[in-house]
C-alpha cells in the first residue's frame, strides 16, 4: 500500500513542480518559492525511504508528515503574493492526506482531509466554489480512502483465514485417506485370514468384512460430499453409497448425480424398502446388487436380487386377496416422481427398474 | 482352464507387508510363480523390466508413483502385462484412472482367495476382470463421453449389445449367467466385456494424443 503511495507522491511532486516553475513569474518571493520546492523534494525523498520500513511508520513521521504538508500550504500566500491562483504544494499534499488514510483508517482520512482543507481556506481572503470542491475533496477523498483500506485489511484477513481452513480440510481429507485405506486394509485382511481358518475366527472375519463394507460406503459417501457444491440438490451416489454392505453392491457413475433433494432421499428410500425387501423374501444374507445410470434426461435405478425369483400369478394372487403390499407402495413412490417401475422375475431372480426422469435443472 | 506348461508369472506390489506376504503366500500355494515383490511404485518399475511377469497385482495406494502411474508405465513398456488392481478403499476416481491407464482388471481386497487366484488366472488369459462396482463406473465414464459436447473418436462408442452386457455385469450377473439370458456363447460375453475395456482404454489415449496435440507437445 505504501508502495503505491511511494509512487504517486513522486507524480504528484513533479506534477507540482512543474507548475510552480511555470509560474515562476507569480511569485512575490522566488528565492523562498526554490526553497519550498526544493524542500518538497527533500520530503518526498526522506518520506519514500521513511514509509518503506514498517518500523518507521510511526505516529511520529505521519505527524510530521502532515505538519510539512500544511506548513506549506500556510506558506503559500507569503511566497506567492497575495495573487497566487493555486497552492505551492497542489495535489502534493495527497501524499500525507493518504498516508494518513493507509495508517489510521477512516479516522486518519478524516481528520487530515479536515486539517489540510482547513489550512487551504485559511491561507484564502475569498472562498470561491472551486476552493469548496477543493476542501471537499480533500475531506471525502481521505475518508473513502481510509474506509476502503480497512475493507481491503479484512478481506485480506479474511482470505487468509479461507486460505488456511481450505488447506487444513485437504490435509485432513489426506490423513483421512491414509488413515482409511490403512484400516480397509487391515479389516480386509481379517475378513479372509479368519475366513480360511475357519470357527470363531471366521465369525471374526465376517464383522471385519461387514465393518469394511460400511466404512468403504462411508468414505465414497464422503467423498462425494467434498465435491457437492450446495443448494438445493444431492448427490443421488453418495445417498446409494450408504446403503453398501456385506451382500449388497452399488454400482454407480464415478462423479456425482446431483438431483433435487426431494428426489434423491426418495430414491434412496425406495431401493432401501426394496433391499429390505429381499432380505425378508430370500434371505438375510442374500445378495443383492444396485445399478444407477445416469442419463441426461433421465435416471435408471435397479435392484435385483439373486433370489428364486417370484412365483407366476403369486402377485395378483395377492392383489386379489386386497393386499397391496410393497411392490405396490415402491411402485406408487415411483409413479409420484413421475417415473415408472417395472418388475421383472424369473430363475435368474428379481429385478426392479426404475426410470425417473430429470426435471430441468435451475 | 489349461494349467500346461510354465506356470503364471506374477508380481505383488503393495506397501502393506502383511498383505503383500499374503497375497503372495496364496498365489504360491496355488502354484503360480511369483517372480517379484514391491512395497512401492518406484522399486516395482524398477523390478518390472527384469522380472517379466505375465500378472501385475497391484495396490492402488502405493508410495510414490501412485498405482495409476505405475500401471501407465508397465503398459508403456511391456503392453503384453496384466495388471490386475487390488484396492481396499476403491476409490472411484483412482479405479477408473487406473482402468483408463490400461488396468485389465480390479478386485476390491476383501474378496476371497478364491476370488484372487481366479482373477489372477482371467487376467492372465487377457479376460478382463469386472466387478459390478467397476462396470458401473464404466457405464458412467461412456455415458458422460457421449454427453459431452465434442464427439468422441469413432469407434470408441459402445454397441448396444455391449451396453447391455456391461449393464448386466454391473447388475451383478456372472458371465454364465448373462450368456444364458442373452442365449450367447460364454466367449461372446467375455468378448463383449474385452471390447468395452479396449474402447475405453483407446478412448483414453485418443484424449491423451489430443490433449498432447493441443498443447503442442507432440513435436519430436
Amino acid at each position: 500500500m505504501f508502495r503505491a503511495l511511494a509512487a504517486l507522491r513522486i507524480v504528484v511532486l513533479v506534477n507540482s513542480v512543474a507548475l510552480n516553475l511555470y509560474r515562476i513569474d507569480e511569485f512575490t518571493r522566488p528565492v523562498a518559492a526554490v526553497v519550498c520546492l526544493s524542500v518538497m523534494v527533500a520530503w518526498t525523498a526522506f518520506t519514500t525511504w521513511a514509509y518503506a520500513d514498517q518500523a518507521r511508520r510511526g505516529f511520529p513521521l505521519l505527524a510530521a508528515d502532515l505538519a510539512v504538508a500544511l506548513a506549506l500550504l500556510l506558506l503559500t500566500p507569503w511566497v506567492k503574493g497575495p495573487d497566487f491562483s493555486t497552492s505551492l504544494p497542489g495535489f502534493w499534499v495527497m501524499g500525507a492526506l493518504f498516508a494518513w488514510a493507509v495508517q489510521y483508517r477512516l479516522v486518519g482520512g478524516l481528520v487530515a482531509g479536515v486539517l489540510l482543507a482547513a489550512a487551504d481556506l485559511l491561507r484564502q481572503d475569498i472562498i470561491d466554489s472551486s476552493d469548496y470542491g477543493n476542501t471537499f475533496l480533500l475531506v471525502i477523498g481521505g475518508t473513502i480512502v481510509g474506509f476502503m483500506c480497512d475493507s481491503l485489511q479484512q478481506m485480506a484477513t479474511e482470505r487468509d483465514v479461507a486460505e488456511r481452513s481450505a488447506a487444513m480440510a485437504a490435509e485432513r481429507a489426506r490423513l483421512a485417506r491414509a488413515v482409511h485405506d490403512g484400516v480397509l486394509q487391515v479389516l480386509a485382511l481379517v475378513q479372509r485370514r479368519g475366513r480360511e481358518l475357519g470357527g470363531a475366527a471366521a465369525e471374526l472375519g465376517r464383522l471385519a468384512g461387514e465393518q469394511e463394507r460400511e466404512l468403504r460406503g462411508l468414505i465414497h459417501a464422503q467423498e462425494a460430499v467434498e465435491t457437492v457444491g450446495g443448494g438445493e440438490t444431492v448427490d443421488l451416489v453418495a445417498e446409494l453409497a450408504r446403503l453398501e454392505r456385506q451382500s449388497v453392491t452399488v454400482a454407480t457413475p464415478g462423479s456425482p448425480v446431483e438431483v433435487p433433494a426431494g428426489t434423491a432421499y426418495e430414491l434412496a428410500a425406495v431401493t432401501r424398502a426394496c433391499l429390505d425387501n429381499v432380505r425378508v423374501h430370500v434371505g438375510e444374507d442374500a445378495g443383492a446388487w444396485v445399478l444407477l445410470q445416469a442419463f441426461p434426461d433421465r435416471l435408471e435405478l435397479s435392484v435385483r436380487d439373486d433370489g428364486p425369483g417370484i412365483a407366476d400369478g403369486r402377485l395378483e394372487e395377492a392383489a386379489a386377496q386386497g393386499r397391496l403390499g410393497v411392490s405396490e407402495s415402491i411402485r406408487g413412490r415411483i409413479a409420484d416422481l413421475g417415473g415408472t417401475a417395472e418388475l421383472v422375475t424369473g430363475s435368474f431372480g428379481t429385478e426392479w427398474e426404475f426410470v425417473v426422469p430429470r426435471t430441468e435443472r435451475s | 482352464m489349461s494349467d500346461s506348461e510354465a506356470p503364471i508369472r506374477v508380481m505383488v506390489v503393495d506397501d502393506h507387508p502383511l498383505w503383500r506376504d499374503a497375497v503372495e503366500r496364496d498365489l504360491a500355494a496355488a502354484g503360480l510363480d511369483v517372480v517379484a515383490v514391491a512395497s512401492d511404485g518406484r522399486s516395482a518399475l524398477a523390478r518390472f523390466p527384469a522380472a517379466r511377469p505375465q500378472v501385475v497385482v497391484l495396490d492402488l495406494q502405493i508410495p510414490e508413483p501412485d498405482g495409476v502411474a505405475v500401471t501407465a508405465e508397465m503398459v508403456q513398456v511391456d503392453p503384453s502385462v496384466r495388471v490386475l488392481i487390488l484396492s481396499a478403499s476403491g476409490e472411484h476416481a483412482d479405479v477408473l484412472a487406473a482402468v483408463k491407464a490400461g488396468a485389465t482388471g480390479y478386485l476390491v481386497k476383501s474378496a476371497s482367495r478364491e476370488e484372487l487366484l481366479s482373477a489372477v488366472r482371467r487376467v492372465a488369459h487377457g479376460d478382463p476382470v469386472f466387478t459390478p462396482g467397476l462396470a458401473g463406473l464404466v457405464l458412467g465414464e461412456f455415458q458422460r463421453m457421449s454427453d459431452a459436447p465434442e464427439p468422441g473418436p469413432p469407434d470408441t462408442g459402445l454397441t448396444e449389445r455391449e451396453t447391455e452386457v456391461l449393464k448386466m455385469v454391473a447388475k451383478g450377473l456372472s458371465y454364465r449367467q448373462i450368456a444364458e439370458r442373452l442365449v450367447l456363447s460364454h466367449r461372446t460375453v467375455q468378448n463383449h466385456v474385452q471390447n468395452t475395456l479396449r474402447k475405453l482404454q483407446l478412448h483414453n489415449r485418443v484424449e491423451l494424443t489430443r490433449f498432447a496435440i493441443e498443447h503442442g507437445l507432440d513435436a519430436e
